[in-house]
């Protein structure tokens, strides 16, 4: 049945149309090809976002310092709530808590040779890197070792080493000492900055910046837990822990100000539930376009075995058995849509490939200090392969309909038709 | 050969039309027959009946000692393709393909092989002095070719029974001669042939005619063709 003959036939016929079969194809290439790109385009938007915090671990909290909404126990509000070493115990005593690392902020100056540029350091213990998800570019971040001797090393931010390197001409800047207010520290590692604008960010070991500034007022607090792990369990904590910080800083639990703070847990799964109501908009317009690639199809067929109704009587008459007819119709639109379909999906493919290899080489689609946006923008290709055996399966499903019409007409009624 | 017991066709449309009241006809074997009639007089429709193009509402049809009733599509394209060959007015061959290809085609549905069927179908077109032309579409040749073309793909699966309808209907009378002395020939080799024509003058070139009026046979007349000056004849 498949032979040769029964191939050079349907080609025959494509060929013979070369406009439709190009104009159908085109509309099933196209339907492919955009339901990649939306897909991929989605998907990098998902990946860039979920890069920044990749190395983030999801059990984390950071509370943050602010001013006061209500007015409570004598206190005026608007007064503000700096966070101090009472809630590091605080928190400390609580067992869903696992690991505190407060954020010891001073702004300074690094200077290394003759170069200054304006930094924030911050002391924080080993576990902040995971609680903020920050990528170390090179070199290490700060280690247990560094916190218990209370070593002087800092990883200093992209920005900042790039800025260094460029006026000193220095192949790297591990190992390098460099003085924060006068202070030297050797760097250890580079991080892919969460500065902003021209400030600088470094990290130095808790221990050691406790040591020498003495600290008691945090900007921040982070903290890692365990045990919550549900949604409500997540909420509920936070409003345990809220009513625990307005006891000792004596502010309205109410207020919604005071102190923020942030599930990384709740968070992420906000930013997941935005992405995924993207996705499924995604999904919705791309199975529109399939949709509209296959109602073009079962329409040009129609089309076609009407054109043909002539030809099909002629064959009729000359012994053609119906399932030759039938088969040779379907086959039509299986071989353009399959054929299309996969120029589609290749130059899909192709333009997600090639935009992620841009993409790659210029360091990602980012905010110029290494935050991406916009990351690895492919689909699955299990995905687009489904969506192209889908529109095969509808080409046959769309050429079968005339198809069949066309086998039941009387051979003399076909040969007639005009 | 071909055996019709009152045989009834009627067209349902808006306005029902009894085009054949009850035809009894034989055909034997090797016989060259030709239907008359005005038009309208149901002569294609009998004709079309007996080539299983199309249904026929009551009566029995048995062509080669085989009821033809409610057959399958199946059945009727074997029948069709293994023991009929068409003659239309219109010649009918496929545009897009070439006059080998249009002779080779029965061919292909009986599921002769490619080499093969290409040398039987050149043999037919020789036969009819079309071995140039075998490469040209049916749109580079004139009336008198395309007929012989759709003569020669008549032919090529050695039916038993051969069906033309008008076959010379759209050629002049120097080609209509032509084909009527081809079919004559192809008749003499022992296949039935039937001949649907308005014209008396193609008619009078076979041995049996058969006057068809407002869907009933009217008479039957046996002719001897030899004793005509067929030239003369026609037209």
């Amino acid at each position: 049945m498949f032979n040769r003959d029964f191939w050079s036939e349907i080609f025959m016929a494509l060929r013979r149309n070369k406009l439709r079969t190009i104009l159908t194809g085109f509309a099933i290439s196209w339907g492919i090809f955009m339901l990649i790109i939306l897909l991929s385009a989605g998907n990098g938007l998902k990946n860039g976002v979920n890069s920044n915090f990749a190395d983030r671990i999801n059990n984390t909290y950071t509370i943050w310092s602010s001013s006061t909404e209500l007015p409570y126990k004598g206190h005026k509000s608007g007064r503000y709530i700096m966070l101090n070493n009472k809630d590091i115990q605080m928190l400390e005593s609580m067992y869903q808590v696992e690991e505190v690392s407060p954020v010891l902020s001073r702004g300074g100056s690094l200077v290394f040779g003759d170069k200054s540029r304006s930094v924030n350091l911050e002391g924080v213990k080993p576990i902040f890197k995971n609680i903020e998800g920050i990528k170390v570019l090179e070199g290490r971040f700060i280690n247990e070792n560094d916190m218990k001797n209370k070593m002087k090393v800092v990883v200093i931010d992209k920005s900042s080493n790039d800025e260094l390197l460029r006026v000193t001409g220095e192949d790297s800047m591990i190992g390098k000492t460099v003085y924060i207010n006068g202070l030297s520290f050797k760097v250890i590692g580079v991080s892919k900055g969460m500065a902003f604008g021209d400030m600088g960010q470094c990290f130095a070991p808790y221990s050691t910046l406790q040591a020498i500034f003495n600290v008691n007022d945090y900007y921040q607090l982070t903290f890692t837990t365990k045990g919550l792990d549900s949604k409500e369990d997540n909420e509920n904590f936070k409003v345990v822990l809220k009513k625990k910080l307005a006891a000792l800083h004596e502010f309205s639990p109410e207020d919604k100000r005071g102190v923020w703070i942030d599930s990384h847990m709740l968070e992420s799964m906000e930013t997941m539930r935005i992405f995924n109501t993207i996705n499924i908009f995604i999904w919705v317009i791309g199975i529109a376009m399939l949709i509209s690639g296959v109602v073009g199809v079962s329409n040009i067929m129609r089309i076609t075995v009407k054109e043909r109704t002539n030809e099909i009587g002629i064959r009729k008459a000359l012994g053609a058995k119906p399932r030759s007819i039938l088969l040779s119709i379907v086959m039509e639109s299986l071989v353009i849509t399959t054929i299309f379909g996969y120029i589609g999906m290749i130059c899909g493919i192709g333009v997600t490939e090639l935009v992620n290899s841009i993409l790659e080489a210029s360091g990602g689609l980012g905010d110029g200090n290494g935050m991406s946006v916009f990351v690895d923008p492919t689909v699955d290709v299990r995905i687009m392969v489904l969506a192209t055996l889908v529109l095969i399966i509808s080409g046959v499903v769309a050429g079968f309909a005339p198809a069949w019409n066309s086998v039941k007409v009387k051979p003399i009624e076909a040969m007639n038709y005009r | 050969m071909i055996k019709l017991e009152n045989i009834n066709k009627t067209y349902f449309g808006a306005q029902p039309l009894h085009v054949l009241k009850g035809i009894n006809l034989n055909v034997e074997e090797g016989e060259l027959v030709s239907i008359m009639g005005a038009s309208g007089s149901g002569k294609s429709t009998l004709l079309n009946i007996i080539g299983i193009l199309d249904n026929y509402d009551d009566g029995d049809y048995y062509l080669a000692g085989k009821l033809v009733k409610n057959l399958s599509e199946n059945q009727a394209a074997e029948f069709r393709n293994k023991l009929i060959g068409f003659i239309f007015q219109s010649f009918n061959l496929i545009p897009f393909k070439t006059a080998l290809e249009n002779v080779a085609l029965p061919l292909f549905y009986q599921g002769v092989n490619r080499k093969k069927r290409n040398m039987m179908a050149m043999e037919y077109l020789e036969r009819f002095g079309l071995k140039d032309w075998a490469d040209h579409y049916p749109n580079e040749l004139s009336g008198g070719q395309k007929q012989r073309v759709s003569i020669a793909r008549a032919l090529v699966t050695s039916p038993k029974l051969i069906l033309a309808d008008e076959p010379t209907g759209a050629l002049d009378s120097k080609t209509s001669a032509e084909v009527m002395q081809i079919l004559r020939e192809v008749n003499a080799t022992g296949i039935t042939m039937v001949i649907v024509t308005h014209e008396s003058g193609i008619a009078n070139l076979t041995r049996k005619i058969v006057h068809l009026k407002d869907g009933l046979i009217e008479s039957i007349q046996e002719n001897d063709p030899d004793k005509m000056d067929f030239t003369k004849e026609i037209k």
